[in-house]
């Protein structure tokens, strides 16, 4: 009986204590879905960063409503006080979806204070979109695209161009890794808005020190892709005599080689395994799709060793050479990397098409 | 001074693999990715299979003591140093096994006032913890150890849980092997001890073992499974976070939960961090058992009194400590203390008692 009484009465603590901390209730928070960051534009307050979020409105059988606040500030956590302000209800940023900066402001100023508050904050997750706005982010967020929020739109345009196109694997985790990785560089996806409802993923950025020091355009990015994911999917238009091809590239995979040590030089395989999606000659043909198959690795060495070059002239390693050195050879100094040992390696490519199918027809 | 325990109040031999594991698989989990690869770089999963081998070794020689005298430390201390000094010296156990209990609680409620809830106060926290601690060990140690059984079966598909982490995983992080020297190596063993004691309250749980010899088995399977869980995390966080990355986390394992995204939960941490009250309480409920039982010996307390007493003496330490640094303070001192206690002492203890041994027949 005593025992009962005891349970009893830990039982009632329990209760009692569920008080203790804070509550949140869904309805009474705005939860941020989206951060951008632009330069001000005004003159008086040069130098300072504006800070727009992004919340959804959530209506009866209606799509969210997307709702944006802006405000002026130094630095991103004062940019949120300022913000608050403006709000009737606590701002959190538990389920935040993606961070945009403006382009002008990652060129000239540079992202990396900005992103730590984001790792630092443990309601923030690892998989949170970070990406460059080839424009105003301000005016790319206060738009109305899809019916599920704006936010949503936005990642889920990324995840899309990830999971099915030319998209490396990209996020909040994957930008640390690269910036933090001894010998590599970190990149972001860049979106550009269109018009008041369509978006447009148009291109990769590449960083430098947190700043952004080189961009390349969609048609690039797939075979960017090829380089640095380990495996990859994505399309490519490959032209020859008799037509032209989509090709699908179902699955990709690279291998790195060290073949030389004096001069340094890394051989990287690149096998893609594809199909044609559509095909504008006549009849495909085993002849074809030989043919097919040596214009596509002609073109991914070339094209790879273009982007290779351009990275070299920007001393940038996205692709992790130096970090792929430092595991092949013992006590490889990484120090200056990217500005003078990268400058001489030697980098082949030995590119391997199989293209298995040809759709349902003939 | 050999004492006999009731057979009703003894456990089967296999309970000692729950136990020790249990003990062992705390709150140093959570962190010990980083500390070793500060000094081993990462290299630091060569130390976890070092410190593992060390392990074995030392439960060896606690068997071969154990079963010398056939009692506890308390049988051991008397056997070899006499009655008073014997006394003076296993009072030291019941400190260190308090501020192991203290430990263990305060680190955790820091997690939970960091990842979850801020504004969470220890006292009351700690204060109805410690009385399910407290209830538990009125149970006795069956109870307790029924505790240690369902702490390992039931957060056991935690560990599958990290497997998410492997698409943004490069294991050739770890490349080249043996970069550092043995030196490095064995400090990061050292400095891993934190994460692997508990098994020493075998000293105190012996007499309680049916059969302790079969226990044998049982006990240094314990230690396997260990030191196999902290290699597959070791390697499992080596490969997703750079060396510079990992500095930064001060609970890594925690920081691999975020990204995790599923349909039903957006962030893992809450579950996961929820579900280590679970782990911690065992660990929770042995030291402050063994500490309890100690001072019950050297006394003649009944153990409703030291109980209560000593959770009350826990209670207070775990409010006084308010500070990161404070909290980092008496992580390193029972990190410190425990190591010189297990490693040091206990192969000390082992030769004095072989030598006493000796002496006695003679």
């Amino acid at each position: 009986m005593k025992s009962i009484y005891t349970a009893i009465s830990i039982l009632c603590i329990y209760l009692l204590l569920t008080g203790c901390v804070k509550k949140e209730i869904l309805d009474e928070i705005y939860l941020i879905e989206s951060i951008g960051f632009d330069h001000s534009k005004e003159k008086s307050n040069k130098g300072m960063i504006v800070g727009t979020i992004l919340y959804p409105i959530y209506q009866p059988d209606q799509p969210p409503k997307n709702k944006t606040l802006t405000a002026e500030a130094h630095i991103k956590k004062s940019v949120l006080q300022e913000i608050q302000l403006q709000s009737a209800n606590p701002i959190v940023t538990g389920s935040m979806e993606i961070v945009l900066f403006s382009k002008e402001l990652a060129t000239n100023e540079g992202v990396l204070e900005l992103i730590d508050p984001f790792q630092r904050d443990p309601a923030v997750g690892s998989g949170l979109y970070l990406a460059v706005v080839d424009g105003e982010a301000k005016e790319l967020m206060e738009g109305n695209y899809g019916i599920r929020g704006n936010a949503t739109y936005f990642s889920n345009l990324i995840e899309n161009n990830i999971k099915n196109e030319d998209l490396p694997k990209t996020n909040l985790h994957k930008f640390l890794f690269s910036y933090y990785q001894k010998g590599q560089t970190p990149f972001m996806p860049q979106l550009k808005r269109i018009s008041k409802e369509k978006v447009l993923l148009n291109g990769i950025c590449f960083f430098k020190h947190g700043k952004i020091v080189h961009t390349i355009s969609p048609q690039e990015m797939f075979f960017f892709r090829l380089l640095v994911d380990k495996y990859s999917n994505g399309l490519h238009r490959v032209k020859i005599d008799e037509g032209e091809a989509a090709i699908r590239s179902i699955r990709s995979v690279h291998r790195f080689k060290l073949t030389n040590r004096f001069p340094k030089e890394v051989t990287v395989q690149i096998k893609v395994h594809g199909i044609i999606n559509e095909y504008t000659g006549t009849k495909v043909t085993p002849k074809v799709i030989d043919s097919l198959q040596k214009e596509f690795e002609k073109e991914i060495d070339e094209e790879c060793k273009k982007l290779i070059e351009s990275f070299k002239e920007n001393k940038i390693d996205p692709i992790g050479f130096g970090h792929f050195m430092k595991t092949q050879i013992r006590n490889f100094d990484l120090t200056d990397w990217t500005d003078s040992q990268f400058q001489n390696l030697i980098v082949k490519l030995e590119p391997d098409v199989t293209i298995a199918e040809a759709g349902v027809i003939e | 001074m050999s004492m006999s325990i009731p057979e009703n109040k003894k456990v089967s031999p296999f309970l000692v693999f729950f136990i020790i594991n249990t003990m062992q698989f705390g709150i140093g989990v959570l962190g010990f990715q980083r500390i070793i690869a500060k000094y081993a770089g990462y290299d630091g999963w060569i130390s976890v299979i070092i410190t593992g081998i060390g392990i074995h070794i030392l439960l060896w020689m606690m068997y071969k003591m154990l079963k010398i005298v056939d009692g506890d430390i308390v049988s051991i201390h008397s056997f070899v140093f006499g009655k008073t000094i014997g006394k003076i010296l296993s009072a030291f156990f019941i400190i260190y096994f308090c501020l192991l209990t203290v430990m263990v609680l305060r680190t955790y409620i820091e997690i939970v006032q960091v990842w979850m809830f801020p504004t969470l106060e220890t006292f009351w926290f700690a204060l109805v913890f410690l009385a399910v601690v407290v209830y538990a060990n009125f149970g006795g140690f069956r109870t307790i150890t029924g505790i240690a059984f369902f702490s390992i079966v039931l957060p056991s598909y935690i560990l599958a849980i990290f497997l998410f982490t492997i698409p943004y995983s490069e294991f050739d992080n770890m490349l080249p092997i043996f970069e550092h020297s043995i030196k490095d190596i064995l400090t990061a063993s050292k400095n891993m001890s934190l994460t692997v004691i508990g098994f020493e309250t075998l000293l105190v749980f012996y007499p309680f073992i049916k059969e302790p010899e079969k226990s044998k088995k049982w006990g240094h399977l314990a230690i396997l499974y260990t030191t196999f869980l902290c290699l597959y995390l070791t390697v499992l966080t080596f490969a997703y976070f750079p060396e510079k990355q990992l500095q930064l986390n001060i609970w890594p394992t925690l920081t691999m939960w975020k990204i995790i995204a599923m349909p039903f939960v957006e962030r893992f941490e809450y579950i996961g961090i929820a579900n280590w009250c679970l782990v911690i309480l065992p660990n929770a409920c042995i030291s402050l058992w063994c500490a309890s039982h100690i001072a019950k010996r050297l006394f003649s307390f009944t153990v409703r009194k030291t109980v209560p007493i000593l959770a009350l003496l826990c209670l207070i330490g775990t409010s006084l400590l308010f500070t990161r640094t404070q909290i980092n303070f008496l992580s390193d001192l029972v990190s410190n203390v425990g190591f010189y206690l297990t490693f040091g002492y206990i192969p000390l203890l082992f030769i004095s008692t072989l030598i006493a041994k000796k002496v006695k027949k003679k």
